[in-house]
Parts: structure tokens; C-alpha cells; sequence
């Protein structure tokens, strides 16, 4: 009678640690780290969870050795935006250990690394790397992307497909699905990622994919330029970022 | 911080105001948005809207603290700002004076503005995201820290404070407010004009240094009148020696900036070592306490302005030329003429016959003073340009006034600033962390770069400047301007 009611209030406790987990994106991580309860499932103490699918281990952003380049074509030259700042987490099973040294990773469910998170980037955070005012051209992407109303880019991960085999001593390299909402669009997309481990608990996500603007109904700018008329911005841009993750430590009882 | 700029970076306001924006930009590999091309464009596949302007920047509501004379011009001034696309999100929503009848009248120039009669009760409002303080100076240092202290940005007239004391007291106080930009109204750090010319005199125009003479002169009384007795030693108050900060603090004060800023700064030997003092009461113009007629002479250490004197005054007995700067050295003389509301910024150089060539100055528009023939300082400064302006309008009111710049760089940075922040803390909380300040301190900077500003440094080494200068006018004495002064 009291195991059923441990379990009852374990399952609980995993319902209300996905929400918080979806919570995160419209709220400062340390309210959510406050309100998490003092031993949630999988950590020391809390309950052992019953299933796989429990997503126990979650790395949180971190503010540093982080970069986001968004690189473009156009009849003029080629261009490239800059940013320094990914905010989000990625959760994953139970025992989730990036070893670079073994052949595999545990937790793995039919080749995939089962996985939640999310990755989310403020337009006004990305910077044009041109030596003229920049500032002008930061302002004509955040109008192409709505900025005032989507001010955020938002990557939710749904799979993480290993590639094997996994060369020993090398970053661990997926296929990763999932939906990418860019000014109000949410598209499903597929690109490569690496994750690699650092020290003190820190991975690095890196990656990179390709991507149309009119795929997310953000038209490509083309600003007339005196004297030499317009420069149209080709369609297609490509993303690449490396994203550093540091594990939240599990709570003490 | 602008000191370390480059001279690309610097000049590239004015520069771009008056040159061939296409070439320039083609070189540098950026863009000019123009209205009218874009609007007649033909459309990009999947374009849903044409750009057609330069994107607006995140809106700031702006209190202001202080309704005096300045107080209302800077109301009006921040009005003007929405009439440029990029600020047309910037308001006055709040103003506060406890004097009735000034609060009544600031507040006809900001109709949608809450009107409070004391500043507690404006800062306590949620809504005010920044404050312009325009009080007498001996009451900034309270004014200022509780304003920091309640999360706004601001923007404190200078002289920052009547004490160096009170004025190292703010500048603390803006490094706490880390998350908060603090502006001092040192307006010519805003101007364009300074920052073209600012590369260019540091890179040699004038030869090596030999003296730099800068005055303020009106013919004007300080005294105003008021109803009652207590009302008229509120409002005269520079009138007191106790809190006046004379003609150098209250007159001068953006003199001592602009010539030390030229003369390299704290770091290239632009901070002087030692001023000496002298004063006069002549008409009782500035009451019968405090001096109405006052010379300054600022000597450097050794380094690159070894030998060199800076010599400022300022009288209120007689307005001839009013204020200016004249730099002087071996190759070259450069008259700098600050602009107000009456006229532009300009600038002139005079060459010596031994001078090296430039070679642009060949083809440069130039100016008749006396016997002296002056080389226009102007981006783009061609005979062409001098052709087709009218006489008049060379002497017409300015476009922009100084003070335009000056708020506009504060409402842009600020509001840079507090987007990074909140941006930043959605991410990663609000803590106070290393990485937490230098994220804003890189977003200021990139901001900076298009809005420059005065921040707490170049303020407290105006307000130490202007104080000790007072006091060495008053005492008619050398004193030695320790550097423990300017640190904090």
C-alpha cells in the first residue's frame, strides 16, 4: 500500500518535471530550478523511474563558448550574421554518459537516443558582420523576420539518430529530426549534429543545416542600394552553431 | 572607450552624411537603405513587403527629472526624436518638478506625460524605463543613485555633482547598475562632427601640440527673479558658492571635455596636472558671491602634451565670439565651434606656410576670417559643396542640435541595453555573473559604435575638472590635480 502510493506520487512528480521542462521557454531557468521538487525521479533519492522513456539527465545552456552564424548569398556579395547566445535544454535517459571511448552509447532505443529539448535564439542576438553600419542590416533581418512578433527562433529536437559506427576518440554524430519555427512558421526539419563532451559536465551540440526563407514566409530582403541598385538576397541560408550544454547536477536529498 | 576607436569607425556618421554614401558603402561592403528605391523595386520571389526604411529601434519611455529651463528643452528636444523613423517609439511619460508652475508648463510640451511632484513617486513607476536628470547639480548625487538603485537607465547633466566626492559617489553606483546605461550630458561625445574631427587631429594634422585656448563668454545675468523670498534662493542657486560650481562647472564644462578629450584623455596624456585659477566679480552677474568673470590655465604632465597650456575662460560681461576652441601647433591651428541652436558645428584649419601638404585641402572650401584664410573641416568639404550653398543658409540653424545627438545616443543604447538584458536572462537568469556583464558590456560597445556617448568616466573627469578648476579660480591658487581625484 505504501510502494503504490510512492510510485503514484513518482509519476506525478515525472509528469510535472516535463512540464516544467516545457516550461522553460517562456521563463528564467532558476524559477524553474526552484520550482523543481526536492527529488525528482531518476536522482538520488526520488524513485527509480519505470520506463525508458523518462528523460532524466538535462543539460541547461550556457552563456558562454557559444555561436550561432547564419550565412547567405546575394547578387552583391555574400553575407553573414552573427550571435553569441543559445538558451534552452536538452533532456536525456537515465544513465545518458557521452563517452567518447566506448563504440556506443547506453540508452540507446533502436539506434536512437531518445531525447526532448529545445534550443531558442533572440533575432535581435544575431549581429550582420558587415563593417558598415551593421546596425541597419540587423534591422532589415529582424523586419524580414517579424522580430516584434516572433522575437525568438525555436528548435524543438523530436529524434537524435545515432550514426554508426562511432569512431572511437570521435564527437558522437546524429542525424537529428525536429520542428523548427522561425517568424510564426514551424516547419519539421533533418540536419546533422555532433555532441561532443568537455570537462565539468559541458557538451558542445555542434551543427549545421540548410534552410529557405520562403519556406517560413520571410521574404529575401532586397534592399535598393543607391548607385548600384538592389541587392537581392538569395533564398537559400544555412545555420551553423556550436551550442554549449552543462548537466544540471542531480539534487541531494 | 572611443579613444581606442579607429578612425574608420569613428568618423563614419558624419562621413557618411555628407559623402558619396554609394562608393563608400560598396567599398566597405555594406548597404544603404533609401525609401524611394526600395518602395519602386520590383518585388523578390516570396517577398510579402517591400523594405522600405530604416527599422525602428525598441521603444524607451523616458521621465525626465527636472523642469526648469534645460529641463523643458531637453522635454522638446526628446519630442523632436520621434520625427526620425528610428526613435519613433521613444516618449516622455513622465515628468517631475516640485515646482507647480514649471511642471504645469513642461507638461503642455509632453501632453501624454504623468506629471509628479516629487521623484520618488515617478521612479516608483514601472513604466519609466529611463530618466534625463536636469536638477540643479548639488541635487544629481541623490536623485542619481535612487534612480539606478530602482533599475533605470540614466542620463545626468553635467556637471554630474558640486563635489568630487558626490560625483565618485555615481560613478560607483553606475557599475553596480550593470544592466542600466548611464549617460553624462557631455553632448559634443554625441556630436558626428567631433568624431570625424577627432582622427584627424589625432593623427597629426596639428603637428606637435603647443596650446589650446577655449572660452565661453555671455553677456548675461545669472540672477532670476521669483514670488517669494524662499522660492528665489531655490532658484538661484548658482548664485551659491556653497553649491555653485562657477562659470568653469556651470559654463565651461563642455569646453574642458572636448579640449582634453582631443588632447588624447586620460591614457594619451589629454588629463592635466596642475590648474591655476583667477576671478573677478565685474557686474555681479553671477550674484555677488561668485565670480562672473573667471581665467583658468590647465598645465599637462610629461608626455605628449609636455609644455602645452590650456588656457579656458568665460566671462557673463560680454558675449563676443561665445564659446570655441582653438587648437594650436607647430604644422597647423584648428578652430572648433561647437554647435547650439543657433548655429552648426564647424570647424577650420589654419596652416602654416612650412606645414606639410595634405593635398585634399588644395581643392577644400575655405573661409575669410580677418587676414585668416580657414580650411573647412567638414566631411566632403569641396569647393563644389561651396558653391552650391547659399551664404544664408551656412548660417542657419542646425538640423540636428548638439543635444539631439546626445539623447538620441542614450535612448538607442539604452534600449539596446535592456533588450540584451532581458534577452539574456530568459537564457540564463538574472544573476549577476561575469558572463552576464560582459554580454551587456559587448552589446553597449557594438551599440556604441553607432550612438556614441559619454559614460560615467569621461563625466567624472569632466565634473573633477570643472570643480577643481572652480576652486583654484576662487582661491586665485595653482593646485595640483592629483590623480586619485579621477579614481575611483
Amino acid at each position: 500500500m505504501k510502494k503504490l502510493s510512492l510510485a503514484t506520487i513518482g509519476a506525478l512528480a515525472l509528469a510535472l518535471v516535463t512540464l516544467l521542462a516545457v516550461r522553460i521557454l517562456n521563463g528564467p531557468p532558476q524559477a524553474v530550478a526552484a520550482a523543481l521538487p526536492p527529488a525528482a525521479p531518476g536522482q538520488p533519492g526520488g524513485p527509480v523511474p519505470s520506463t525508458a522513456a523518462a528523460l532524466t539527465v538535462e543539460y541547461r545552456a550556457q552563456p558562454t563558448n557559444t555561436t550561432v552564424e547564419i550565412q547567405g548569398t546575394s547578387t552583391f556579395h555574400d553575407w553573414e550574421m552573427k550571435g553569441t547566445s543559445i538558451g534552452g535544454i536538452l533532456d536525456f535517459p537515465a544513465g545518458t554518459v557521452f563517452d567518447l571511448s566506448q563504440a556506443t552509447l547506453p540508452g540507446l532505443k533502436d539506434g536512437s537516443l531518445p531525447a526532448s529539448g529545445t534550443a531558442s535564439i533572440a533575432v535581435r542576438n544575431i549581429h550582420s558582420q558587415v563593417a558598415v553600419m551593421p546596425g541597419v542590416m540587423d534591422g532589415v533581418m529582424q523586419g524580414a523576420m517579424k522580430e516584434t512578433n516572433f522575437p525568438r527562433i525555436i528548435y524543438q529536437v523530436t529524434a537524435l539518430k545515432l550514426k554508426t559506427p562511432h569512431a572511437a576518440g570521435q564527437p558522437f554524430a546524429f542525424d537529428a529530426t525536429g520542428n523548427l519555427a522561425i517568424a510564426g512558421v514551424t516547419n519539421t526539419v533533418a540536419f546533422p549534429v555532433t555532441i561532443e563532451p568537455l570537462d565539468k559536465g559541458k557538451i558542445v551540440v555542434r551543427g549545421a543545416a540548410s534552410l529557405k526563407m520562403t519556406d517560413y514566409k520571410v521574404p529575401p530582403p532586397a534592399p535598393n542600394i543607391a548607385g548600384l541598385g538592389i541587392m537581392k538576397c538569395g533564398d537559400e541560408v544555412k545555420i551553423l552553431f556550436n551550442w554549449t550544454l552543462m548537466q544540471v547536477p542531480p539534487k541531494q536529498p | 572607450m572611443k579613444k581606442k576607436k579607429n578612425s574608420s569607425e569613428v568618423d563614419r556618421r558624419a562621413f557618411l552624411k555628407n559623402s558619396s554614401v554609394a562608393a563608400f558603402m560598396a567599398m566597405m561592403g555594406g548597404v544603404e537603405l533609401t525609401a524611394h528605391g526600395a518602395a519602386d523595386a520590383p518585388q523578390p520571389a516570396g517577398a510579402e513587403a517591400p523594405l522600405t526604411e530604416i527599422p525602428t529601434l525598441p521603444a524607451v519611455n523616458l521621465g525626465v527629472i527636472g523642469a526648469g529651463v534645460w529641463g523643458r528643452k531637453i522635454i522638446t528636444t526628446l519630442t523632436l526624436l520621434k520625427n526620425d523613423s528610428q526613435f519613433k517609439n521613444t516618449e516622455v511619460v513622465a515628468i517631475c518638478d516640485h515646482y507647480a508652475a514649471w511642471l504645469n508648463r513642461a507638461g503642455a510640451l509632453a501632453p501624454k506625460a504623468e506629471l509628479f511632484d516629487d521623484y520618488k513617486k515617478l521612479l516608483a513607476k514601472p513604466e519609466v524605463q529611463a530618466v534625463v536628470v536636469a536638477t540643479p547639480t548639488h541635487q544629481h548625487r541623490d536623485i542619481v543613485l535612487d534612480a539606478l538603485k530602482a533599475g533605470k537607465h540614466v542620463y545626468c547633466e553635467a556637471p554630474l555633482a558640486h563635489t568630487i566626492a558626490d560625483a565618485k559617489d555615481i560613478a560607483r553606483a553606475t557599475q553596480q547598475a550593470f544592466k542600466q546605461v548611464f549617460q553624462a550630458g557631455l553632448q559634443e561625445r554625441s556630436h558626428p562632427h567631433r568624431h570625424f574631427l577627432w582622427p584627424f587631429v589625432r593623427s597629426g594634422a596639428l603637428g606637435r601640440n603647443v596650446l589650446v585656448r577655449a572660452q565661453s563668454h555671455r553677456k548675461e545675468l545669472w540672477a532670476r527673479t521669483a514670488n517669494t523670498p524662499e522660492r528665489a534662493a531655490e532658484l538661484n542657486w548658482r548664485l551659491q558658492k556653497a553649491v555653485s560650481t562657477g562659470l568653469m562647472g556651470e559654463a565651461c564644462i563642455q569646453r574642458l571635455d572636448a579640449v582634453t578629450w582631443f588632447l588624447g584623455g586620460p591614457r594619451l596624456g589629454g588629463r592635466p596636472n596642475f590648474v591655476t585659477g583667477f576671478s573677478s566679480v565685474i557686474l555681479q552677474n553671477a550674484g555677488p558671491d561668485v565670480p562672473d568673470t573667471v581665467q583658468c590655465v590647465f598645465e599637462f604632465p610629461e608626455g605628449a602634451n609636455a609644455g602645452v597650456r590650456f588656457l579656458c575662460d568665460a566671462t557673463l560681461c560680454n558675449h563676443f565670439d561665445t564659446d570655441y576652441e582653438m587648437y594650436y601647433g607647430t604644422d597647423s591651428a584648428i578652430l572648433m565651434q561647437p554647435g547650439d541652436e543657433r548655429r552648426e558645428s564647424k570647424a577650420w584649419m589654419f596652416k602654416e606656410d612650412d606645414a606639410p601638404l595634405l593635398g585634399w585641402e588644395v581643392y577644400a572650401r575655405k573661409d575669410v576670417f580677418g587676414a585668416e584664410t580657414g580650411v573647412s573641416l567638414v566631411a566632403n568639404a569641396s569647393k563644389q559643396q561651396a558653391l552650391t550653398e547659399k551664404g544664408a543658409a551656412a548660417n542657419a540653424p542646425p538640423a540636428i542640435e548638439p543635444l539631439q545627438y546626445a539623447l538620441q545616443s542614450f535612448t538607442a543604447n539604452a534600449g539596446a541595453v535592456a533588450a540584451a538584458a532581458k534577452d539574456y536572462a530568459e537564457d540564463f537568469g538574472e544573476a549577476d555573473t561575469p558572463e552576464f556583464r560582459a554580454k551587456l558590456a559587448e552589446t553597449r560597445k557594438f551599440s556604441m559604435t553607432q550612438f556614441p556617448a559619454a559614460g560615467w568616466e569621461e563625466g567624472l573627469e569632466a565634473t573633477v575638472l570643472a570643480i577643481k578648476a572652480n576652486e583654484a579660480a576662487l582661491l586665485k591658487q595653482r593646485l595640483e590635480l592629483k590623480n586619485e581625484f579621477f579614481e575611483l
